[in-house]
C-alpha cells in the first residue's frame, strides 16, 4: 500500500515460499495429460491415458460414476439440510422471542468451537445401534448435524443485520410472522444463504474421515473414499491416474470457489479446520 | 403461549434434535464408552456366554482348582436324543442309529477312542474306518467353545458337570465366560501406565507447537503483512494460492504431497542429478516425517491466520501509517510499532482456537504418514481413531478409543468455555462477517 517502500523483497520472498504450491498445483494438471519419463522433471509426450477411468471401470474399484453420484447426492444433502435447519433456527435465535434464547446462543457457540471430531468413535457406535451404520443418510445425518452449530451461528448473523423495520412493516400489514420470514426476512439475507450453502456443499465434497468411518461399503463410496482407496491399493501405483482422479474430484471445487471466493473467504476465516 | 414463541418452537426443533443426537449424545457416550471394554470381539450390544479354552488356560494361571478346570474342559460321548439327532441330520447310517437310540441311550464315553471301540462291536457297526470317524463327532458333548444365550443357560451346563461345582466357582466361571462389554476403569489405567501414551503426549505436543509457531501464526502473520504491502491485484494472486491448501479435498491435496516427496517423486527427480541418493522424503527419517506433517497442516492452516490478520490491517486507518512514514518510520518499524499491536487479539483468537483444532485434529496425518515410520508422528488423536475404528490387529478396542478421545473431548469442552468467557465471539470475530 504504501509508496516509500521498495516492493520486490517482499515479492522475492512471497514468490519463493509459494514454489511449493504452485508447483504441486500446476503438476496436478500437467501430468494429468501427459507422460513423463522415470527420473525426469518435465513431460515428455502427450496422453490421454490417465483419464481411462472415466469409461472403464479399475479393477476392483466401484464405477466413478456411482461415486460421483453418491458424492454429489451425498454433499448437496448436506447443503440443503444445513441450509434449512440453520436458516430456520437462526432465525429462531435471532428475532423470536422463545424461552431459554441466551442459553441455546450459548450453546450453539461452544458447539462451534468444540473439535467434533473428536466424537467420531461414540457416533460411530450410535449408528451400528440404530442401524443407520453404512448407509448414505447415516452420514448425512452426521455431517448436517456437525455442521450445525457454525451454520446456525452464520445466520443468526445475518438475521441481526436485517432491520427490524422490515418485519414491523410487514406484520403492520397484516402478514404472519412465518410470511413476513419466508416473504421479507429471508430475501434479505441471501448473501448469508449463498455463502453457507456453498461452504457446506465443499465440506461435505471434501469430508473424508466421516465417509470412510461410517459407510465404508463400496456402493455407498464417495470420491474422497476412492481416491484415498486407489492410493492404498498396491496394485497399481500411478500418479498420474492419483492425479487425473482428483482433479476430476476437485474441479468443481475451484469452480465452485472462483465464483464464491470472497464469499467463501469470510466464513474460512472464522476456521472449521486445522 | 405467544405466536412468535409457537413459531419459534418449531423453527429451533429440527435443529434442536439433531445437535441433541448427533452432537451432545456423543459427547456423553464417549464419556460412557470410555468405562467399558467394549471391542470387536465383546460387540456393542451386549453378549454371550462362551468357554474357550485359553479362558481356561487364563483361569488356571489365575489359580482356579485345575481338576474342575480339566473336568470343564474335558469332552465326552453321550448317546442321547439330542446327539442322535444331529447324527441323523447329518446322515449317518439310519440302522446303526436305530440300534443306538434302542439299546444304548444314555450311555457316556469319556474319550473318542472309546466311544468308537464301542461302536466297532455293535450290530451295524459301520462298515469303513472312515464311516466311522465321521460318525463319531455328532456324538461329542463338550461346554469348550459352545455358545450358551444366557448365564442360566451357562450354569445349567456347569451344573450337569460330573465334576460337582460350587455355587462359588460357578458364579466366577460365568463371570469370567461372558462375551461382551462390562463396565470397568481399565482404559484409564492402562492409558498411565503404557509407555505409548508418553509417545504419542510428546508426539501431539511437537505437533501442536511447531505447526502453531511456525505456520498458523507465524506464517500468516508473514502472508498478512506481505500481501498488505503489495498492490491489490499482487495480493489477491497470493492470497488466493494460499487458500488453494484449504479448499481442495483433503485426500488430494496430500497425494500432492506424496508425488513431492515420494521415491520417484518430483524432490528425488530434482535432487538426483545432483547426486542426492533416491529415498522416500516423507517417511525416510523422522525428522523428515516431521518436517512434512508440519508443511502438510501448516500450509492448510496458515490461511485461516491470514484472513483474520488480513481483515485487522485492512482496518488500521490509513493516516497513522502515513503519518509514520513521514516521522521516518522503516517498513520493520511500522511493522512493529503500529501493525503487530493491533493484531493482538486476533493473534491471541488465532492462537487458541488453532490449538484446540490441532489438537483434535488427525486427517492430514492419517493421509500421509499414519502416525510412520514407526510410531514417531502418531498424535493424541490419531491413536484414538486407531485404536477404535483402525487398527493392524482387527480387534477394534472402542472402550480403549473412546478413553484417548474423551481426554480431548474434556479438553476441548474446557477450552470452548473459555473461548465464551473470555473472547466474546460476539464481538471479536462473530459480527456479520459476510457483508454483501
Amino acid at each position: 500500500m504504501s509508496q516509500n517502500f521498495k516492493n520486490w523483497p517482499i515479492l522475492t520472498a512471497l514468490v519463493l515460499a509459494t514454489v511449493p504450491i504452485v508447483l504441486m498445483y500446476s503438476y496436478l494438471v500437467l501430468d494429468t495429460i501427459t507422460n513423463t519419463e522415470p527420473g525426469g522433471i518435465l513431460p515428455s509426450s502427450f496422453t490421454l491415458e490417465h483419464w481411462r477411468f472415466l469409461y472403464e471401470d479399475i479393477e476392483g474399484k466401484a464405477n466413478i460414476w456411482q461415486v460421483t453420484l453418491n458424492t454429489l447426492v451425498f454433499a448437496s444433502s448436506v447443503m440443503l439440510l444445513v441450509l434449512s435447519v440453520s436458516s430456520t433456527a437462526g432465525y429462531a435465535l435471532s428475532r423470536l422471542n422463545i424461552p431459554f434464547r441466551r442459553e441455546f446462543l450459548a450453546g450453539v457457540l461452544i458447539l462451534h468451537a468444540f473439535p467434533s471430531i473428536t466424537l467420531i468413535i461414540a457416533i460411530f457406535l450410535i449408528l451400528q445401534l440404530i442401524g443407520l451404520y453404512n448407509t448414505l443418510i447415516g452420514v448425512i445425518i452426521v455431517m448436517t448435524s456437525l455442521q450445525l452449530p457454525l451454520g446456525i451461528w452464520i445466520m443468526k448473523g445475518f438475521y441481526d443485520s436485517v432491520p427490524w423495520e422490515i418485519e414491523m412493516a410487514g406484520l403492520q400489514d397484516g402478514a404472519s410472522r412465518f410470511t413476513v420470514w419466508y416473504r421479507l426476512v429471508l430475501p434479505q439475507v441471501r448473501p448469508g444463504i449463498i455463502a453457507l450453502g456453498v461452504f457446506s456443499f465443499l465440506s461435505g465434497w471434501g469430508e473424508y474421515i466421516l465417509p470412510t468411518v461410517l459407510a465404508p461399503a463400496n456402493n455407498v463410496q464417495v470420491l474422497s473414499g476412492y481416491l484415498a482407496s486407489l492410493i492404498a491399493d498396491d496394485r497399481n501405483f500411478e500418479f498420474n491416474l492419483f492425479k487425473s482422479v482428483g482433479l476430476f474430484y476437485a474441479t468443481p471445487v475451484v469452480i465452485m470457489y472462483l465464483f464464491f471466493q470472497d464469499k467463501l473467504m469470510n466464513i474460512y476465516g472464522g476456521g472449521t479446520k486445522g | 403461549m405467544s405466536l412468535s414463541a409457537k413459531l419459534g418452537y418449531v423453527f429451533i426443533a429440527p435443529a434442536l434434535v439433531l445437535v441433541a443426537v448427533f452432537f451432545l449424545t456423543p459427547v456423553l457416550l464417549t464419556g460412557i464408552f470410555s468405562f467399558t471394554n467394549m471391542s470387536t470381539a465383546t460387540g456393542i450390544t451386549g453378549g454371550a456366554y462362551q468357554i474357550t479354552p485359553s479362558l481356561l488356560r487364563d483361569l488356571s494361571d489365575q489359580g482356579f482348582e485345575k481338576a474342575t478346570l480339566d473336568s470343564i474342559g474335558s469332552e465326552s460321548y453321550q448317546i442321547a436324543k439330542a446327539t442322535l439327532q444331529i447324527a441323523r441330520e447329518a446322515g449317518s447310517e439310519p440302522s446303526l442309529l436305530a440300534e443306538l437310540e434302542e439299546e444304548h441311550l444314555g450311555q457316556n464315553f469319556t474319550s473318542r477312542r472309546e466311544f468308537e471301540r464301542f461302536l466297532k462291536k455293535l450290530q451295524n457297526r459301520p462298515r469303513s474306518t472312515r464311516e466311522l470317524k465321521s460318525t463319531s463327532p455328532h456324538f461329542r458333548k463338550s461346554l469348550i467353545n459352545e455358545r450358551f444365550e444366557t448365564e442360566k443357560d451357562l450354569k445349567a451346563a456347569l451344573t450337569e458337570l460330573q465334576t460337582k461345582l460350587t455355587p462359588d466357582q460357578i458364579n466366577k466361571l460365568s463371570q469370567a465366560a461372558y462375551t461382551g462389554w462390562v463396565w470397568t476403569t481399565d482404559n484409564f489405567y492402562k492409558m498411565t501406565i503404557l509407555p505409548e501414551t508418553k509417545q504419542i503426549l510428546f508426539n501431539t505436543i511437537i505437533y501442536v507447537t511447531f505447526t502453531l509457531l511456525l505456520f498458523n501464526v507465524g506464517f500468516a502473520l508473514f502472508l498478512a503483512i506481505a500481501t498488505f504491502y503489495l498492490p491489490k491485484g499482487q495480493a489477491g494472486i497470493f492470497r488466493a494460492l494460499w487458500l488453494l491448501p484449504r479448499i481442495s479435498p483433503s485426500v488430494l491435496y496430500v497425494v500432492l504431497w506424496k508425488w513431492l516427496t515420494w521415491d520417484t517423486g518430483f524432490l528425488n527427480a530434482i535432487l538426483n542429478p545432483l547426486g542426492v541418493a533416491q529415498r522416500n522424503w516423507m517417511l525416510d527419517t523422522t525428522l523428515n516425517a516431521w518436517v512434512f506433517v508440519v508443511l502438510i497442516n501448516g500450509f492448510i492452516g496458515a490461511s485461516m491466520g491470514m484472513i483474520l490478520f488480513s481483515s485487522a490491517i485492512t482496518a488500521i486507518p490509513k493516516p497513522l501509517l502515513y503519518a509514520s512514514e513521514v516521522d521516518g518510520a522503516n517498513r520493520w518499524q511500522q511493522i512493529r510499532f503500529i501493525i503487530l499491536p493491533q493484531l493482538k487479539w486476533p493473534i491471541l483468537f488465532v492462537t487458541v482456537y488453532q490449538c484446540l483444532s490441532l489438537l483434535t485434529s488427525f486427517e492430514q496425518i492419517l493421509l500421509s504418514t499414519d502416525g510412520g515410520p514407526g510410531s514417531t508422528t502418531e498424535v493424541w488423536a490419531l491413536a484414538a481413531y486407531h485404536n477404535a475404528l483402525d487398527n493392524y490387529w482387527g480387534n477394534l478396542q472402542y472402550g480403549y478409543g473412546a478413553a484417548l478421545a474423551l481426554v480431548l473431548v474434556v479438553i476441548g469442552v474446557i477450552m470452548s468455555f473459555i473461548f465464551l468467557r473470555f473472547f466474546r465471539f460476539q464481538e471479536l470475530v462473530r459480527q456479520p462477517r459476510i457483508e454483501q
